[in-house]
């Protein structure tokens, strides 16, 4: 016999779906205020507006909390929107930091198709912008020099193969990003770069290239399938261009019983501190990625002054701010506090210090 | 005798409402493709697999070594339970979970949090599998009280999991030392470890789906609802059953992965979308729902895994190996498509 609902039921049945619903809404709602507006002192004049990556990682959040922190010290209040890692997101909130009349907007934006058009709305609007690691005409870049950080790391790894392999490694692979266009290209070129500076006499037959996404998750199948393809190396080098990609390709070689001989240089530092540090990754290089807004603070200090420099947008290799990178074996890297701790160092920290001058072993 | 068309009704619509002669004959529902069809599918999936491996061989004859089969038997892992759960979904006409980032990140983040923790490795496994499922009733509540189409339901809970993943951490590591992750790189009988509980998942439902009584259930609300309606079977029950069940095989799926993939992000489960539907897809199992068989899948995942490593060997650069996955879903979409229309003539 067919059951025929009820007005009583229906109306049940809808309210276990909205109450299906509610806990996710509401979750959800937490994390637009966790990673969304946040108004300081409505009485200062001068207020700072940031877009962060949102691609998930740690110091892309860092950076939004950092800049709070140095807002709140200097008496700014502060705007902070996710890009979610989308272009269209990031240009909608451009347009968002332009009702809001911010008076100057930070960019971190991983999704820099949009660049070019946010630039023009903000240009018009007479408001200006700082962009970190991804270079923008007109925009003040403040970043570390990717090449130069590829390059140290790649020498750091290029002494251990000369060390322990006499320049002979059997084969290097690369886990690149290609979505990060000239930041990869810097930065795992640069590794390449550096290694050959050690030992010029490497074959490029031995040097393969794969896309890794700059993920653990994309990295380590690709890495699997690019070592069964060189099955008889033994001798195993690993670069890429962060250390999520590196690990991947490490994880790989452990998996396929190929970690007899096996060494990875990261870049970025995210995976070379802590408790579960793969045995085989020999070191980092550090920018402390987290710690940029702190860097950009004489900057803003100038532009929030109604003195704001001329535009160094990187275009002829001259950054408005450029920041040291900072190479460490993973010995040293324990030296270094963990993110977090990071973080709330640089929350207490006095206005104008950098976490390189506070935690890079090799100054 | 006239047959009612085959089509969908919302899970609590009231048959009685149908206007309709009592005496009419209804179609029964199909559980499968015929043996033949069947038949034709894998001689289809394997022939091109053959092909694959065939001509990568002959290109490199190092091809075939163990290696490979390492590298193309990780990959199966973790996709081949994923595409089980998502067989499940399609084949009882609930079309597409697209909800694979959050279903599959969630229970991985509990498990890694938890072996950090120092707690008992089983209860690690129960609770991933608990959030697993947690994470399957929260889509099976909407989707069957709220009468709403599960591809938007999906795809909207897994936004909305995506930002709350991402408000409880940041990245996540399994501890080296833990039994999980030695387990994770470990092999048995030459292959990886985590393999094997995909192959068992993969057999236990080709064999049960078909055989007992629940998975007729499933095949019948997916291949004809109204005429599962009026044998007396719940669709709103099965239904429900169903996204529960493929959110707790997302539990599994997030062990595996745990275990073998030691460093993950909130938004790693996306990787894991588009091979997981391609390898439905190839699999012969309809996104119409009603036809498909499960055991299709471990040749659909063995073909779908196999192609970036002989991409590898054919040294393609790093920008083609993001090539094939999207050529082959367009593929295997428009063979889906073809066998519908066929099926309908």
């Amino acid at each position: 016999m067919a059951h025929i609902p009820t007005l009583g039921s229906r109306w049940r049945q809808r309210s276990l779906a909205v109450a299906a619903m509610a806990p996710l809404v509401a979750l959800a709602l937490t994390a637009t205020n966790g990673t969304g507006a946040v108004a300081a002192a409505s009485s200062t004049p001068f207020k700072v507006c940031m877009g962060t990556g949102g691609q998930g990682i740690n110091w892309e959040t860092g950076q939004g909390v950092v800049l709070q922190s140095l807002a709140q010290k200097e008496g700014w209040s502060s705007v902070v929107l996710s890009n979610n890692n989308s272009a269209s997101t990031a240009l909608s909130n451009v347009e968002v930091f332009i009702q809001d009349h911010c008076n100057a907007v930070v960019e971190f934006n991983p999704a820099p198709s949009a660049n070019a058009v946010m630039a023009a709305k903000l240009a018009a609007a007479k408001i200006p912008a700082i962009t970190y690691d991804i270079g923008q005409p007109g925009w003040y870049f403040v970043g570390i020099d990717n090449l130069k950080a590829g390059i140290a790391g790649g020498q750091m790894l290029g002494k251990i193969i000369k060390s322990k392999w006499n320049c002979d490694p059997d084969l290097i692979i690369a886990s690149n990003a290609a979505g990060a266009g000239v930041v990869n290209t810097e930065r795992t070129g640069g590794m390449i770069t550096g290694v050959l500076d050690e030992c010029p006499g490497i074959a490029k037959a031995k040097i393969v290239n794969f896309e890794g996404g700059g993920q653990t998750s994309v990295s380590l199948p690709a890495a699997r399938a690019v070592l069964a393809a060189h099955p008889s190396a033994s001798k195993i080098a690993v670069v890429g261009i962060n250390d999520s990609g590196v690990v991947g390709g490490l994880e790989a070689a452990e998996q396929l019983g190929r970690a007899s001989n096996l060494i990875g240089w990261g870049q970025d530092g995210s995976l070379v501190t802590g408790p579960n540090v793969d045995p085989h990754l020999a070191g980092s290089v550090f920018y402390f990625l987290e710690g940029y807004p702190e860097a950009t603070l004489p900057l803003l200090k100038e532009i929030a002054a109604g003195h704001a420099p001329a535009v160094r947008d990187n275009t002829h290799n001259n950054p408005a701010v450029s920041l040291q990178p900072c190479p460490v074996t993973a010995a040293q890297a324990h030296k270094v506090p963990d993110y977090s701790a990071r973080l709330k160092a640089m929350q207490k920290a006095a206005p104008g210090t950098t976490e390189y001058a506070l935690f890079c072993p090799n100054k | 005798m006239p047959e009612l068309a085959q089509g969908r009704l919302a899970p609590d619509e009231p048959t009685a409402a149908r206007p309709g002669p009592p005496s009419l004959k209804l179609a029964p529902p199909r559980a499968s493709w015929s043996r033949s069809e069947d038949v034709g599918t894998a001689a289809m999936i394997a022939a091109t697999w053959g092909l694959l491996v065939v001509v990568s061989a002959l290109h490199r004859g190092d091809f075939l070594s163990r290696q490979t089969l390492l590298s193309v038997t990780f990959t199966m892992a973790i996709v081949g339970v994923l595409a089980v759960g998502q067989a499940l979904v399609a084949m009882s006409g609930g079309i597409l979970d697209l909800s694979v980032q959050t279903a599959l990140i969630l229970p991985a983040w509990v498990a890694v949090s938890l072996l950090a923790r120092g707690v008992n490795i089983l209860l690690v496994i129960l609770a991933a599998l608990a959030a697993g499922g947690a994470w399957g009733l929260l889509n099976a509540l909407i989707i069957v009280f709220g009468k709403l189409n599960p591809v938007i339901v999906t795809l909207g809970t897994n936004f909305a999991g995506a930002a709350v993943l991402n408000i409880l951490f940041q990245s996540a590591q399994t501890p080296i030392s833990s039994g999980l992750a030695k387990w994770g790189s470990g092999t048995f009988l030459a292959l990886p470890n985590i393999f094997w509980p995909m192959v068992a998942i993969v057999a236990l439902a080709g064999y049960f789906v078909p055989r007992s009584r629940a998975g007729r259930h499933m095949v019948a609300v997916g291949g004809n609802p109204q005429a599962a309606r009026t044998r007396g079977i719940s669709l709103r029950k099965t239904r429900f059953s169903v996204f529960v069940a493929s959110g707790i095989l997302s539990g599994c799926a997030a062990l595996l992965f745990a275990a073998s993939n030691l460093n993950f992000v909130p938004n790693d489960g996306s990787t894991f979308l588009l091979p997981t539907l391609a390898s439905v897809i190839v699999a012969g199992i309809a996104l119409s729902g009603g036809v498909g068989n499960l055991w299709m899948i471990l040749l659909s995942v063995g073909l779908l895994s196999t192609v970036p490593t002989s991409f590898a060997f054919f040294g393609f650069s790093d920008t083609w190996q993001m090539v094939p996955p999207g050529v082959i879903l367009v593929i295997a979409v428009s063979i889906d498509g073809y066998r519908r229309a066929r099926s309908r003539r």
